[in-house]
């Protein structure tokens, strides 16, 4: 702002100044600075257009705080039902029993527990004889489908026969002559060397049970997704209204 | 009660104790805030950032200084609000006010027209400071506004002695140039280059 004639040296005097007002040289620099304000009228009017500026700022008034700030640490909060404590549970379970239902309902659907019925004989079982079939004949044979245990899809009685298989279940057929008080949802047939013996099975059997847990497993998933909708809304009230 | 016994008592989680330092310190950290911000609200907030993270930090504190400590997060915590500040470009300031000058102190006597003057000044001021670099006004605050030492300024703003001084002579430089700039508007009396 003020250009002095000794460039080099009044550069170096005025990096000092600021110092100089604070009284923070030592003496050779006091000296120097001195030395020089004598000569230096540029120097001289910086120097006092500076001191203006700290006296100034020296006369900033201060202000009392608006308000208290200390510190208040908040008391630990009781945690309710619903907290992230019972979302730590219910995630899992959820998940668990979602799973459990999901791998009985493939199961099911892939026939994959008629080997455990096969050993069940309750009350809605139904034994045929050869008899109550209609004529074995080769057109009805390729009517009647069966399933065999360990081999994928369905296939007919004539194929099974022709196969060599005596272990199979008929899966749907219209040349069955079927009870009138038992509707036959599936129908397991065990056909030995003298002739066919096919089990009819009742809803009220051995898929009951199963039934049932699927069921229930459902019922628990449909619960367990109600609270963990409810202890999120919870969780959502309780940061909103904090 | 000594203020070790206060520190060492907040160390092992006594919020009673570290109330009594907030209120031997508040004041200072505020105008500290209020006048890097150059915002009241702002400053409440750096202010109310700055004593919770002290209290998060008390058992990192090594000795030395707390009050230099204390200011050196209160001005991590301006720093901060200033980014933010920038980022959304909220700008506002607060008019500094001055001193009365040591006759209308002495005299208890200025006129309303001094006063108005003196309000005047007081909001160039402010304008000033703001006109400076972030690092330059942080020192020039502490040094100049609040009196602290240069050595107590560079443990504040975590420097060295070197770039306090250097700090503070260009800060210094260059608020005077900024009031020298804008002279004409300033009252004869507190004219720079008279």
């Amino acid at each position: 702002m003020f250009r002095g004639k000794g460039e080099p040296l009044c550069c170096k005097v005025r990096g000092m100044l600021s110092e100089y007002i604070d009284s923070r040289l030592d003496s050779e620099n006091k000296s120097l600075v001195e030395r020089h304000l004598e000569i230096c009228e540029a120097c001289s009017k910086e120097l006092e257009s500076l001191r203006m500026t700290v006296q100034l700022l020296h006369r900033v008034a201060e202000v009392p705080a608006p308000r208290s700030f200390t510190v208040t640490v908040p008391e630990p909060r009781r945690e309710s039902a619903f907290g992230p404590a019972s979302m730590r549970w219910l995630r899992p379970a959820t998940a668990i029993v979602a799973i459990a239902l999901v791998v009985l309902l493939m199961g099911d659907f892939l026939h994959g527990f008629e080997n455990n019925v096969r050993s069940n004989s309750g009350p809605g079982n139904v034994t045929l004889s050869a008899g109550q079939l209609a004529p074995s004949s080769a057109a009805t044979e390729q009517q009647i489908m069966v399933a065999v245990p360990g081999v994928m899809g369905q296939m007919s009685l004539a194929t099974a026969k022709a196969v060599g298989y005596t272990d199979y279940t008929m899966v749907r057929s219209s040349a069955v002559s079927q009870p009138a008080a038992s509707p036959i949802p599936s129908v397991l047939g065990n056909e030995g060397p003298t002739g066919a013996q096919v089990i009819v099975r009742g809803e009220g059997g051995v898929g009951w049970p199963l039934r049932q847990t699927e069921i229930g497993l459902g019922a628990a998933v449909f619960v367990l997704l109600g609270l963990m909708i409810y202890a999120r809304r919870q969780r959502r009230k309780k940061v909103g209204a904090r | 009660m000594d203020e070790q016994d206060l520190i060492s008592r907040s160390k092992s989680g006594d919020v009673e104790a570290f109330n009594l330092l907030v209120e031997q310190y508040q004041r200072m950290v505020y105008n500290l805030a209020l006048r890097m911000l150059g915002n009241a609200e702002a400053a409440e907030d750096a202010c109310q950032d700055t004593f919770l993270s002290a209290y998060k930090a008390i058992g990192k504190f090594r000795g030395g200084s707390f009050k230099s400590w204390v200011l050196r997060i209160a001005a991590n915590s301006c720093h901060d609000k200033l980014r933010v500040a920038r980022r959304y470009r909220v700008v506002s300031l607060d008019t500094l006010l001055l001193e009365p000058d040591e006759l209308h102190q002495a005299n208890n006597n200025e006129s309303p027209e001094d006063y108005a003057l003196r309000r005047e000044l007081g909001r160039f001021l402010s304008e000033g400071l703001t006109h400076l670099p972030e690092d330059q006004r942080l020192v020039v605050i502490l040094s100049d506004v609040q009196g602290l030492s240069y050595e107590e300024v560079a443990q504040a703003t975590g420097s060295s002695l070197g770039t306090v001084k250097s700090r503070l002579n260009r800060g210094r430089t260059r608020l005077r140039d900024f009031l020298l700039q804008r002279e004409e508007l300033l009252p004869s009396k507190f004219r720079l280059n008279k």
